[in-house]
């Protein structure tokens, strides 16, 4: 796609003129990076509507749904509701050239570009569209720092809007979404989105492509079988992304009856026609944080990312692969993996941290 | 009586980031200092200042503490709106955030914010930071953007290697126009040092406070283009010692970011 029309960033950039011309080719060699949204209304359309049981382990969901090359849309926000129990098992059944999309997180892109960095033979990943890779207050990443510094990943940068709409416009059945973010910074010449004069208003105006991931991975804290869920405090991107997905993997802290659903069904953030697997798993999101249910693990997160500081450092990837194969390779289920990685009482003290924000189950 | 001596330098940020709101606005805060400087605010002369959460929050009550980011399930306690990114974005797009409470690795003469990679290019970074998160929406449309940054000759360039946040460009008139954002744009920067505005005209950065005991020539030292300097520079204002009693045991009781070490890379 060439518009031709470009903000005054053009003339002012300092980002390199080979990578600034890169950049437009792959603008104007526009794909998708999934299905269009034509396939992703394809595999809407031929899903059976009723409201069934979904109900499943993670694991049967994971053999069901991952495929090499697909795209992956990650759900939470940085540490909060991060669909770790499903990125473990994603680890553990393997995939390759795998594409992450996501707004902003921390650890489930970390876990999976070290698991690529110890055995690429099992999984990898070979680009991702995003926001913020990274831990806030626990620092950068260093994988994302390693695997970038060494052009070991394609990167595609938005902001957290921009990436939140592109899920939205996905969820919307439409193939691109206008904005007022990215023009005139440097993501206007390097991102896939374009600047056009708008038809009505006569305004530059920066669109940006819709985003279909072919899997939706999310934790909520609470769904029925058929797949309505209720998320309590940040939505992040999860019903977007959810929806924008030719299909979801939700993972619920706990599952709740139809009927609670239909008392309150204001309280329904996401519809069970867009969720294709529901999978009950307390502590699904650990080491991050579900409100109203446990607060951030912080210890673990600073104890996984010296491990990778260690490896950007030194390049020594010992300690790395003891970790994977003791915690993910060596545990059969997300509940082993649990019992020997945190001690029960710290799990006592992570609930009472964040467990007195008021949700409601019934 | 305070003495600068007893001040840190991220005390003495967040208390000039705390000046610098007003009352009955809304604020869009990124992790750390900017939440700190609300909540000072919230507690002295911004009573009614509410903030936003990029997570999805409006208004939350910070009773639980200080939340340790903006994704933080604490930043949702007692909020009046809890939804997702899009939703406060696009009250942003809107128009209802009137200040963007940023941080970031470098900025230059016009305000633009660099956060994306540090040294290299940006295809080969010799440090690739997070990236935009959000940042780059906050500065393109809450109406003033606010930045916090270290004085440091490396950070205060002529030109960013990479525009992650926009500001006013290249500093022409219409660049912001040109660029289909909304808001404003740069409206202070804030270190522990100095504390800076824009120039309505040229768009450039100027010097409107300095630290006591500074001069407007050692902040000039700092910085890597020519300041424009106020004509009514003056010195920054310190600190009371209930705005550090607030600081030390309301916002940032446990010092997570007002007791960090400084670390020079």
């Amino acid at each position: 796609m060439e518009t031709g029309v470009n903000s005054k960033i053009i003339g002012w950039t300092k980002v390199e003129k080979e990578v600034v011309e890169k950049a437009a080719a792959r603008k104007r060699n526009f794909e998708y990076w999934g299905p269009t949204p034509r396939e992703a209304r394809k595999i809407a359309v031929g899903k059976k509507k009723g409201l069934s049981d979904k109900r499943m382990t993670i694991k049967d969901a994971v053999d069901k749904y991952l495929k090499d090359g697909i795209n992956i849309g990650v759900g939470g926000f940085v540490n909060t509701r991060v669909p770790t129990a499903l990125m473990w098992n994603i680890i553990k059944k393997g995939a390759k050239n795998l594409t992450l999309s996501f707004q902003s997180n921390s650890i489930c892109n970390e876990w999976i570009a070290g698991a690529m960095l110890c055995y690429p033979e099992h999984i990898s990943i070979k680009r991702a569209e995003l926001a913020w890779w990274g831990y806030e207050i626990i620092g950068i990443a260093p994988l994302l720092r390693y695997l970038a510094g060494n052009e070991l990943i394609e990167l595609d940068d938005y902001t957290n809007y921009g990436m939140s709409v592109r899920f939205k416009a996905g969820a919307m059945g439409l193939p691109f979404i206008p904005v007022r973010d990215h023009g005139g910074s440097d993501m206007e010449l390097v991102n896939r989105g374009v600047m056009m004069k708008c038809p009505f208003s006569g305004d530059n105006t920066y669109l940006v492509p819709a985003c279909n991931p072919d899997l939706g991975i999310i934790h909520v804290t609470a769904a029925d079988m058929h797949g309505n869920a209720r998320i309590f405090g940040a939505l992040c991107t999860c019903p977007e992304i959810a929806q924008a997905a030719g299909h979801t993997i939700m993972s619920c802290e706990t599952i709740i009856d139809n009927m609670a659903i239909r008392r309150y069904p204001n309280l329904t953030e996401i519809p069970y026609p867009v969720i294709d697997a529901v999978c009950e798993q307390q502590f699904g999101a650990w080491p991050g944080a579900v409100y109203g249910q446990y607060w951030f693990d912080m210890e673990h997160f600073l104890y996984f990312r010296s491990l990778c500081d260690e490896f950007r450092k030194t390049g020594s990837k010992s300690k790395l692969k003891a970790y994977y194969d003791e915690y993910f390779f060596g545990c059969d289920t997300w509940d082993d993996f649990i019992a020997k990685i945190v001690p029960h009482k710290k799990l006592t003290f992570l609930r009472k941290m964040d467990g007195q924000q008021p949700i409601i189950l019934s | 009586m305070v003495s600068i001596a007893d001040v840190n330098p991220y005390e003495m940020i967040a208390y000039t980031g705390s000046r610098v709101l007003e009352d009955n606005t809304i604020i869009f805060v990124g992790t750390g200092l900017p939440i700190i400087a609300a909540m000072h605010a919230q507690l002295t002369h911004a009573p009614n200042a509410n903030l936003i959460f990029e997570a999805g929050s409006l208004a939350s009550i910070l009773e639980q503490g200080m939340p340790m980011s903006v994704g933080d399930t604490r930043a949702f306690r007692k909020a009046v709106f809890a939804k997702g990114l899009c939703a406060v974005f696009e009250l942003t797009q809107r128009g209802y955030s009137d200040y963007a409470f940023i941080g970031g690795a470098q900025v230059d003469i016009y305000g633009n914010i660099c956060s994306t990679f540090e040294g290299g290019t940006y295809a080969k970074p010799r440090v690739r930071f997070p990236g935009s998160g959000g940042a780059g929406a906050m500065a393109a449309n809450c109406e003033k953007t606010i930045a916090i940054m270290a004085l440091e000759k490396r950070r205060f360039v002529k030109q960013v290697d990479f525009i992650t946040s926009i500001g006013f460009g290249d500093g022409s008139p219409d660049y912001r126009e040109k660029a289909g954002v909304m808001g404003s744009g740069p409206y202070r920067v804030i270190t522990n040092q100095a504390l800076f505005g824009f120039d309505k005209d040229t768009r450039r950065m100027m010097l409107l406070e300095y630290l006591p005991g500074k001069s407007p020539e050692a902040i000039q030292d700092l910085v890597d283009f020519e300041l424009l300097i106020a004509p009514d520079v003056k010195e920054m204002a310190i600190p009371t010692e209930h705005d550090l009693m607030l600081l030390q045991t309301k916002c940032d009781p446990e010092g997570f970011f007002l007791k960090r070490k400084i670390v020079d890379k």
